[in-house]
């Protein structure tokens, strides 16, 4: 089919211009698509709307025609396309011309209704079809809530830091700077965790050491700042390991790693360090070393390197005090004494009050003299105190003692002197000094050397000035503390018995340690990590970092309380 | 050619991408030892918070680049493509950078904003990924354009040929014809519907109004009811239509503005942070 389509419009002018184009095909489409051979350029047309065909002269048809195997699915209509004829598709109108020669039709495509003249009314009604052509809010929401945030959560807290004009009114800045804070603070801290500046002293500069220091003024460096290793610790922060706003319970991690890492390989970080390597208290932990009083201070020993004696100048045999079946008492029958009998604990029951002659041995221990005559006991702790007590006693019977008395201490007949009647002469005078200036020595003498000091003392004798003897009675170095850095509690362990961990019960010298080796610790404590029926136990449970000198400095001198006991003898 | 979505664009490149990058940081998060517990200030709290942020700054210049039509550094669909699969790595990256510490402050601010632009994200992916083919379904050959134009002249042939029908009828047709409406408030465009649509009444009324006719009114009010019919359904399509371009937009005015809002959190955190250092 050879069909003749003229496209007729108006130019500006409101001339009418043809646009003749020959279109040579069996099947004619017409519509909006651009591969239409009657391109329809309308939105009001479909992209196909129908079809010019042959059906023995030209025939217009619109919809679905279907085939035998299905239905249509829209009415069909179809339009001979007659010379002089009309038909309008959309806003066009198709005029059927004469056929002109050599030609099967010919048509007049001419839009009749430009989409301008259509319904000014309803489009006006119909404009406002997208979000954004109903001005929703988008830009403005944007920009608002960016400087609500701005402000709130930025500008007004920066006051308490930065020169804003704000600054220092506390009111503004207090009431938002909180959503700064990013948790909770410890509780130690929380007394100024609403004061920031305490420790974030200047903006954007990381917290400072000193800032930890004005109040933990009293915290010691982990090892001598003096000490070479101290360059191990350059240019590390206290924060490194202490991170507050991270819960209120601590500010650091208990666990092993910090330690470890250092103390795993201790001698190739820190020249001359003393302590061993360590990795876990239960797998791999040194044996422990023991603080021991010696002549001059105390010296540390470790454990397990050949037996430790301690040199108390004691002499006290355990064995003794715990036997069964009890010890003389000067009163009583037999008295039987366990460890809380001289070992009680002091207020914080972590350790033990040092046990004292006074409270704790004198009561059996009795330092009487003259039992067939008086109770009275000489004082303990100066040698010379004593003496003069014996003297003063027996100057004092050979002058005032009744007969009775006076023959039971000197075993001579007679009495003190002013007893007797008349005026003593001299002779007698001299008789009587003489009496009880024997016995007091012989006393003396026994005192020390034989029946009440020697006991438990060393006891030396030495020629006094003016030649009368003297007695050296050696000084007492009872340890108190053997691992005074340990932190060790008593009371913690007052479920164990005391000979779980202190073996004494066959001790017959005071030499003997009976201070618990690693291993009986090791019964009860694991390592870092979890181990069946046992305590997991980092390094910090028994030792601190923070100590006011590090054990291992040289300088370190141990510092227990009543560690050594004064005195010639020992105030105790 | 087969329609290739964003989200499968070069073989998955950037969902490979993202969960390498999700994949390393959560290793490394297990892997790490922090001094007290995991959070925003160790090293590697530093180092995730760095990428995060960068992520967001690159995120956000998304809008701008959209717009940069002759650009030639990757594709649009490329460059979404990345957009939605690291806007999802970024999820897994600021989390492991909270170290799971969250609490009223602008840092959780930061990160619940970061969130909720997120998952506006996804929202609009979901969108993206099922709204255009009920919106190409719904237009058919037509655009919302010439659907408008359809009802116009579909009016303008109601109008001439209801003149000569009996008022009652008239004034039913009039109401469609002067009181129709497509959109003009965020309800009628979001639903798509309009309770109170005059064609669909007149629709709904002219049978039982055309009963009593006879003869060519009859036939003519057949007509006139056939139009009316035509335009209710276009009416409904492009109702329709522009439901779909609703949803179509819906998410970004929540997604855009929370974005910029990100940034002002983002900035309050990370300079709060280092002021109070």
């Amino acid at each position: 089919m050879k069909l003749l389509v003229i496209t007729q419009s108006r130019n500006r002018a409101g001339r009418t211009v043809q646009v003749k184009k020959e279109v040579n095909a069996d099947w004619i489409r017409v519509g909006r698509a651009a591969s239409s051979e009657v391109l329809l350029a309308d939105p009001r047309v479909a992209l196909n709307q129908g079809l010019i065909l042959d059906r023995d002269g030209p025939v217009y048809t619109e919809g679905e025609v279907g085939n035998l195997t299905s239905t249509t699915k829209r009415a069909v209509r179809s339009v001979r396309l007659n010379p002089g004829s009309a038909v309008d598709v959309g806003p066009y109108r198709i005029t059927v011309l004469d056929t002109p020669e050599g030609y099967s039709g010919a048509i007049t495509v001419e839009l009749v209704r430009p989409q301008e003249d259509v319904a000014p009314e309803f489009m006006a009604r119909a404009n406002k079809l997208t979000l954004r052509s109903l001005h929703l809010p988008k830009r403005w929401v944007a920009l608002g809530l960016f400087a609500i945030i701005a402000v709130v959560f930025f500008l007004l807290p920066a006051g308490r830091v930065l020169d804003l004009p704000w600054k220092g009114e506390q009111s503004i800045a207090m009431a938002s700077d909180r959503f700064w804070n990013p948790g909770p603070v410890m509780l130690a801290h929380q007394p100024i965790e609403l004061k920031c500046e305490a420790c974030h002293e200047e903006a954007f500069v990381q917290v400072k050491d000193g800032s930890c220091l004005e109040c933990h003024q009293k915290i010691g460096h982990h090892v001598g700042q003096d000490m070479q290793p101290a360059a191990l610790f350059q240019g590390t922060r206290c924060a490194e390991c202490h991170r507050d706003h991270k819960g209120v319970k601590t500010t650091h991690r208990d666990d092993d790693r910090f330690c470890v890492e250092c103390h795993k390989d201790v001698r190739g970080r820190a020249n001359g360090a003393q302590s061993q390597n360590v990795s876990d208290f239960e797998k791999d932990h040194p044996a422990f070393r023991l603080s021991i009083p010696v002549d001059k201070g105390v010296k540390r020993v470790r454990m397990g390197s050949g037996p430790i004696e301690e040199s108390s100048n004691l002499i006290f045999p355990h064995e003794v005090h715990l036997d069964p079946k009890g010890v003389r008492h000067p009163d009583k029958d037999k008295v039987k004494l366990d460890c809380a009998a001289c070992h009680q604990p002091d207020a914080s029951k972590r350790t033990f009050e040092p046990v004292t002659m006074q409270k704790h041995c004198q009561e059996c221990h009795r330092l009487e003299f003259e039992p067939a005559v008086t109770k009275r006991q000489v004082p303990h702790g100066l040698p010379g105190d004593a003496i003069t007590v014996v003297n003063e006693f027996y100057a004092n019977l050979a002058l005032n003692g009744v007969k009775d008395s006076f023959e039971k201490a000197f075993g001579v007949p007679g009495e003190g002197l002013l007893r007797r009647v008349g005026q003593p002469s001299d002779a007698q005078r001299q008789n009587a000094l003489a009496l009880a200036g024997k016995k007091a020595s012989q006393v003396s003498e026994e005192l020390f050397e034989v029946r009440v000091c020697r006991t438990c003392h060393a006891v030396l004798k030495q020629d006094g000035p003016d030649g009368k003897p003297v007695w050296n009675v050696a000084k007492i170095r009872a340890n108190n503390t053997w691992m005074p850095h340990a932190r060790f509690d008593h009371k913690s362990h007052a479920q164990s018995k005391c000979a779980d961990c202190h073996d004494v019960a066959k001790s017959k010298r005071s030499q003997d340690v009976a201070m618990p080796k690693v291993e009986s610790c090791r019964e009860c404590h694991a390592g870092s990590q979890p181990s069946e029926k046992k305590v997991t136990s980092n390094c910090l449970l028994c030792h601190g970092f923070h100590e006011q000198q590090h054990p291992w400095d040289p300088g370190f001198k141990p510092k227990g309380k009543t560690r050594v006991a004064q005195g010639a003898a020992g105030d105790r | 050619m087969r329609h290739q979505s964003i989200l499968e664009y070069a073989r998955f490149r950037w969902l490979k991408g993202a969960l390498l990058l999700s994949v390393a940081s959560a290793a490394v998060y297990i892997w790490h030892d922090p001094p007290l517990k995991p959070y925003g200030g160790t090293w590697l709290g530093y180092t995730l918070g760095t990428i995060g942020a960068l992520l967001i700054l690159w995120l956000v210049w998304f809008g701008v680049r959209k717009r940069r039509y002759a650009t030639r550094l990757g594709t649009a669909q490329g460059w979404l493509s990345a957009h939605v699969y690291l806007g999802t790595a970024l999820l897994v990256v600021a989390t492991l950078h909270t170290g799971f510490e969250l609490g009223w402050n602008v840092h959780t601010l930061a990160y619940v904003v970061m969130c909720l632009v997120v998952f506006s994200g996804f929202y609009g992916v979901y969108i993206y990924a099922t709204v255009p083919h009920l919106m190409t379904a719904n237009r058919g050959e037509d655009t919302l354009d010439g659907m408008l134009m359809q009802v116009a002249d579909l009016d303008k042939e109601i109008r001439e040929k209801a003149l000569s029908l009996p008022d009652q009828i008239l004034k039913v047709v009039n109401s469609s014809l002067d009181g129709t409406r497509i959109g003009g408030s965020f309800l009628r465009v979001y639903t798509g519907r309009d309770a109170g649509c005059p064609t669909a009444k007149a629709v709904r009324d002219l049978p039982e109004v055309g009963k009593r006719l006879s003869g060519d009114t009859a036939k003519l009010n057949h007509e006139v009811y056939t139009l009316l019919l035509q335009k209710n359904e276009i009416l409904q399509r492009a109702r329709r239509d522009i439901r779909f371009k609703a949803r179509l937009d819906l998410w970004l005015y929540f997604h855009v503005p929370l974005s910029i809002a990100l940034l002002a959190t983002l900035s309050a955190h990370v300079i709060s942070v280092f002021l109070y250092w």
